[in-house]
């Protein structure tokens, strides 16, 4: 933790935040999904509930920013007031160390579009055996729990992994990020 | 009053553990047992505005029903028993009452307890007590408040950077389409301009000493006093005696194989 800048720990936080109200505002989104698809419509749009951390970890790129940034965005929800209650809180921490996990297995080295879109395909395996468990997805018949298990992958990947990607890249050419990991590198791009 | 003077770290874990302690069981009736209690603590022991309560009362009590009707149309149990019922106009096994109606509860369990965290706690406490409990290091958790403060802000900022687009000629979205291409318009300039902040305030933090170091001092200390336990006592104590009353009458049933 002592590597960490204060700066980037209140970028971080703040990120979380921002994201944590985006993060509410499409739970009646996925609500309106489930009205037409059933369960399954929540994991259609699953990626979006992990992007934060992938953000974090893409911008910031130091150990922990994936898992830290997640569990903070799930703190400030839980603070706000949901259905889903203090075990959301734990919930963001299980998403976090999903993603997180993808960035460990590169050592915090590699932060292109393939690291990215499997830190959403793990935070979404990871979400998904915890929601196994907490959601009683038992009581559903086989067949759609793999079929929900493999929507929510690909959204993890595309939502979470291009989407996060594409933002801080956006992000990043604005100029804000200019002393952090991810503007530095911008910087080295445009003097090569 | 008792339930805002309970220290912050010692109710939100009791909740945290009885959260998980209901997510084993698969009985309806343990869980509404269990609701009531929470909410007769809750108005008891707690002081705030009961409209606001209500209000987010209602919308968990519509996001549990959701649980409970896809639960109930996509269940998978097999009916042994072959009776049906028939509810608004679709025929479904008894069982799968049963089990959704147990979901639903479930959720609804769920939130009235964390209704009780929310309205009974001063978030700013529960940080210092994060701190000075759990020993969250003081570097995150005040990097936290700060980022935890920009929330009112966004608000302002949103409507400041709608205005600037309108005054530049970007008109009002009329269908949905073009709503959603306003926020894609909207995310990048918020998202900068919030940035920004953050790095000013930790900047600003830094220069009036704020080193993140653990051996600091409080304005606020939070300690864990003997009466602080009565509240988890309480709520675990009820909940051994709700589990029991539904054992007792033949209800209760735990985690076993439905997974």
């Amino acid at each position: 933790m002592n590597s960490w800048k204060l700066k980037e720990i209140v970028v971080m936080s703040v990120l979380s935040v921002v994201f944590a109200i985006v993060y509410l505002a499409f739970l009646p989104v996925g609500k309106i999904l489930v009205g037409f698809f059933g369960p399954i419509g929540y994991d259609l749009i699953f990626g979006i509930w992990f992007i934060v951390s992938i953000i974090a970890a893409y911008i910031i790129r130091k150990p922990g920013a994936a898992f830290l940034s997640e569990t903070i965005a799930a703190a400030v929800e839980v603070l706000l007031g949901n259905a889903v209650g203090p075990m959301l809180l734990v919930s963001g921490m299980i998403q976090g160390l999903g993603a997180e996990s993808a960035f460990a297995m590169t050592r915090y080295k590699r932060y292109d579009l393939f690291t990215l879109m499997l830190a959403g395909v793990m935070a979404a395996i990871f979400s998904f055996v915890w929601g196994y468990f907490l959601s009683g997805f038992a009581a559903l018949s086989t067949g759609y729990v793999l079929a929900m298990f493999i929507f929510r992958l690909i959204s993890g990947a595309l939502i979470s992994g291009v989407l996060g990607k594409a933002l801080s890249d956006a992000l990043a050419k604005t100029g804000v990020l200019s002393s952090f990991a991810l503007g530095k590198e911008y910087r080295r791009k445009r003097a090569a | 009053m008792f339930l805002h003077n309970v220290n912050p770290t010692v109710k939100a874990l009791t909740i945290i553990g009885i959260v998980f302690l209901l997510a084993f069981l698969f009985d309806p009736v343990t869980p509404l047992l269990y609701i009531s209690w929470t909410i007769v603590v809750t108005f008891l022991f707690g002081t705030f505005k009961k409209k606001y309560y209500i209000y987010y009362f209602l919308s968990f009590l519509l996001f549990a029903f959701g649980m409970f009707w896809t639960t109930l149309v996509f269940s998978d149990t097999s009916a042994p028993s072959g009776k049906t019922l028939s509810l608004l106009g679709i025929t479904v096994p008894a069982e799968n009452l049963w089990v959704a109606t147990s979901l639903g509860l479930r959720v609804l369990a769920f939130a009235t307890l964390s209704l009780l965290f929310l309205f009974t706690t001063n978030m700013v406490h529960f940080i210092l007590s994060l701190i000075q409990q759990l020993k969250l290091p003081p570097k995150i958790a005040y990097g936290v408040l700060a980022g935890y403060r920009f929330l009112p802000m966004l608000k302002t900022e949103f409507q400041q950077v709608l205005a600037a687009h309108r005054i530049r000629g970007v008109n009002k979205p009329k269908t949905w389409k073009e709503k959603i291409v306003q926020y894609q318009r909207m995310a990048i300039p918020l998202l900068a301009g919030a940035i920004r902040k953050a790095e000013r305030t930790a900047v600003a933090m830094e220069s009036k000493g704020f080193t993140g170091a653990k051996d600091r001092t409080f304005y606020r200390p939070m300690k864990v006093q003997r009466k602080d336990w009565l509240f988890p006592l309480m709520m675990f104590g009820m909940l051994g005696i709700t589990i029991a009353l539904s054992v007792y009458f033949g209800y209760f049933s735990f985690y076993d194989g439905q997974l």
